[in-house]
């Protein structure tokens, strides 16, 4: 049985001229695992949300969506509501009520379900999704993962037939996205739940999909199982292939063997033993792990610091001593709790130390988490002006922060990617020397990575001096001249970037775990094709 | 508790001093006592100077006011009242936490006890945010101005709650015949419970109609002799108020008694 069938849907946005989605044709099946991906203003988002009408945008839709052979138009609300359930992607917005039974409850309350009912529902969900124990708990207590799961959660007690889930891992940590994705896969297999997903996370989720969406202005560019729709993104040639998996991306720019894609880890590995390289070009890669400057000096010392938010807590940080040199880029790699916010905001000297000492060339300047705290005005370029009038300088940093498009719009307005470059160029105009950046990555697309790797870059080149902390081990593999590895409110490992992923097992990239055997300095998928490529 | 009679006083009040004891312990009754005994006393000491009225006068004022003996223990008894008022309120805020107040709301009206979970939810958020702001401010090399955080806590709360109103529509709210979920259980003993405190309440309540312990202040101070009657309603009286001390007490013993026995 067909859950969706999409014919010909064309969707306008109110006062747009362009169309967010042409000519939409598409079949969702009971069961099926649907990842809708593409870039930012793709239209993923918008088509997604058009399949529940509770949340469907605003605009002219024309074509016809049927929800199981009806069409949706006229499902009543009660269905719209229990059948098709909606996971957004803020695990903080989307939950209403202060404790977690109340939560859980919520959607059975607005059914009208009698309490005895609810009970036994909110039960058996709590044990599907293990989160008996927090099930009393303030929501407020509870971790991020744990607020999605929640909310996971609490939609699945309504029993919907399909799930809709906006990039729902987009505000989480790699592991908490991980547990997420797999409560997911385990809901689909065995309850057969039909579910229908964005993420611009594909390394995990790929492989799980029974079919993968990619669309383009509005358009599909490729479908099918995940292996079509890599082959026929590659046959469109799309700049959507820095999203996809290593092993698929590098697959897509190399071989020629007519090989079958490989789309996970273990399959990369295989993939990768039939390929022939050259012993140079592993020689090369090898040596330039062992280069190390030796010219430099620090621009952000910490010695031994320790630090704890009160007189009885535990320690946050224990003894850490940390540099930054001039002009680098300098990653804090660490889990959860490690004390990688805390350390920054030492760093930058908006909490004393109780021992150990600070010392920096210039003022310190840090990018909160959330760029959202920053935005003042109801305009980008009122909230750039708002720092300073000086044209040339406004005009400059929005040139370097690719921002000339998004001036006249509400911050709020902004994708992820967009918000944390203009929450970038407002920290810019404050002229910064030493700059640090918390989870700059977090809720940004493939896409707006790779521009904000290159605008760093830029920034470190023309003398900046800039500390990244983050979870995202891809990222700092491919920005960062040095990484640092916090644990336990310590810095266990401090190296040049190269030799400190060559040099860790399971704490490395992916393309560093796909080529181990034959490149072992090899760390970014750039790395692995630039070694193909030359035989 | 609002009976001015004193045997009726002393069992209410000893009843909530001796719960209250028993679920914050005795440094939290001490220190409310050491605040509630110069309370007590001034409002005693309060009562004769602007009360006059009573047969027996003690002495006058320099005004020319009589202070009579009957507006001095009417002061002690109304002392005497607030201090029961305070001290039952002191246990009830140990043992009513905020959800079971929302369930009781619940009841009534299911749209009141949401928004009070909400709002229990929304204001401690705000705060946070409020302090990312800050952080986020000084981050940026500012001094953070009030207004300035405010204006962005709003805009934040404002452009957020879209998504949390989207979060409720997609789960159904606004549909007809709401119910309330809540977590508590109406069990037998509840049901003697709630019989033995209705049933208590009614002998105190007909005898306080009928008027067997009746008593007043002025114009002189009289009570209602001590008959059968007006023991039963004293007995009764306590009865009631000693309800919450029994379970709690006997939460107590069941427990040390199973732990010693291991």
């Amino acid at each position: 049985m067909e859950t969706y069938q999409l014919r010909d849907v064309t969707f306008t946005y109110p006062k747009r001229n362009h169309r967010a989605l042409s000519n939409i044709n598409l079949t969702i099946r009971q069961g099926d695992f649907v990842v809708l991906c593409g870039a930012s203003g793709s239209g993923k988002t918008t088509l997604l949300r058009l399949l529940k009408p509770a949340v469907a945008p605003h605009g002219t839709l024309t074509g016809n969506i049927l929800f199981e052979r009806a069409p949706l138009d006229d499902m009543p609300l009660r269905d719209v509501a229990s059948k098709i359930g909606f996971v957004a992607q803020s695990p903080d917005d989307q939950i209403v009520t202060d404790k977690v039974w109340h939560e859980l409850a919520f959607g059975l309350e607005s059914l009208g379900v009698p309490s005895t009912d609810i009970r036994l529902r909110v039960a058996e969900m709590a044990n599907f999704f293990g989160i008996q124990s927090l099930f009393r708990r303030d929501v407020a207590t509870l971790s991020g993962g744990q607020k999605q799961l929640l909310a996971l959660a609490s939609v699945c007690v309504m029993q919907p037939s399909v799930l809709i889930l906006d990039e729902p891992t987009a505000q989480l940590d790699p592991i908490a996205a991980g547990d997420f994705i797999t409560a997911l896969s385990k809901m689909n297999r065995e309850t057969g739940m039909t579910i229908v997903l964005t993420e611009h996370r594909l390394e995990e989720v790929l492989p799980l999909a029974a079919q993968v969406l990619v669309l383009d202005a509005g358009r599909i560019i490729a479908s099918g199982s995940p292996r079509e729709a890599v082959m026929g993104l590659r046959e469109v040639e799309s700049t959507f292939f820095c999203a996809m998996p290593t092993p698929a991306h590098i697959w897509a720019a190399v071989d020629s063997c007519g090989c079958e894609c490989p789309l996970t880890l273990r399959e990369g590995i295989n993939w990768l033993a039939v390929q022939r390289i050259s012993p140079q070009q592993s020689q090369a890669i090898n040596s330039s792990a062992q280069i190390q400057s030796s010219k430099y000096s620090f621009a952000l010392t910490l010695k031994d610091i320790w630090f704890k938010y009160e007189k009885n807590a535990p320690d946050v940080l224990k003894g850490v001593s940390f540099t930054a040199r001039h002009s680098e880029i300098t990653a804090i790699l660490g889990g959860n709790g490690a004390g990688k916010s805390t350390l920054l905001s030492v760093a930058t000297g908006l909490i004393k130390p109780q021992r150990g000492k600070v010392s920096a060339t210039h003022a310190v300047r840090l990018l909160t988490q959330n760029p959202q705290a920053l935005f003042l005005r109801n305009t980008v370029a009122d909230d750039l002006r708002e720092i300073t009038s000086d044209a040339n300088e406004l005009a400059r940093t929005i040139g370097l922060c690719e921002l000339e498009a998004v001036l006249e719009s509400h911050p709020y307005d902004l994708s992820g990617g967009e918000q944390q470059r203009a929450a970038l160029a407002k920290i810019l105009l404050t002229q910064p020397k030493i700059l640090l950046l918390d989870e700059p990555t977090k809720g940004v697309d493939a896409h707006y990575k790779q521009s904000f790797i290159k605008i760093l870059r830029r920034l470190a080149s023309e003398g900046m001096t800039i500390v990244i902390v983050s979870h995202d081990i891809e990222f700092c593999a491919e920005c960062a001249d040095n990484c640092a590895l916090l644990f336990d409110g310590d810095v266990v490992a401090q190296s040049n970037t190269r030799a400190f992923f060559a040099g860790n097992r399971f704490y490395t990239t992916a393309a560093n775990r796909m080529a181990r055997g034959i490149l072992p300095a090899a760390i970014t998928a750039d790395d692995i094709i630039e070694a193909l490529h030359e035989v | 508790m609002f009976i001015l009679h004193p045997v009726m006083l002393v069992i209410s009040f000893v009843c909530a001093g001796v719960y209250a004891f028993l679920l914050r312990g005795v440094r939290v009754l001490m220190r409310g006592l050491v605040l509630l005994l110069p309370m007590m006393l001034v409002a005693a000491a309060m009562n004769p100077l602007f009360n006059h009225r009573g047969v027996t006068i003690l002495t006058y004022l320099p005004n020319g006011n009589p202070v009579t003996l009957e507006a001095v223990l009417y002061g002690l008894a109304v002392a005497g009242m607030l201090a029961t008022v305070i001290t039952w309120f002191v246990a009830v805020n140990a043992v009513m936490t905020a959800d079971k107040i929302v369930f009781l709301f619940g009841r009534f009206w299911p749209a009141l006890s949401l928004l009070l979970s909400m709002s229990l939810r929304f204001v401690p958020r705000m705060i946070r945010q409020g302090r990312v702001i800050v952080v986020a401010q000084k981050g940026l090399g500012r001094k953070p101005n009030a207004l300035k955080v405010i204006s962005i806590l709003m805009t934040w709360a404002l452009e957020n709650s879209i998504e949390t109103a989207n979060s409720m529509t997609a789960r159904g709210y606004g549909l007809r015949r709401r119910t309330a979920f809540h977590l508590y259980k109406f069990h037998r003993r509840d049901v003697f419970a709630l019989g033995w405190m209705i049933t208590m309440a009614l002998v105190v309540g007909v005898g306080v109609a009928l008027g067997v312990n009746r008593y007043r202040f002025f114009p002189s101070v009289q009570f209602h002799a001590l008959s059968g009657a007006s023991v039963i309603v004293f007995v009764s009286y306590f009865a009631l108020g000693a309800v919450p001390i029994i379970l709690r007490a006997k939460e107590v013993l069941v427990w040390k008694r199973i732990n010693s026995a291991m």
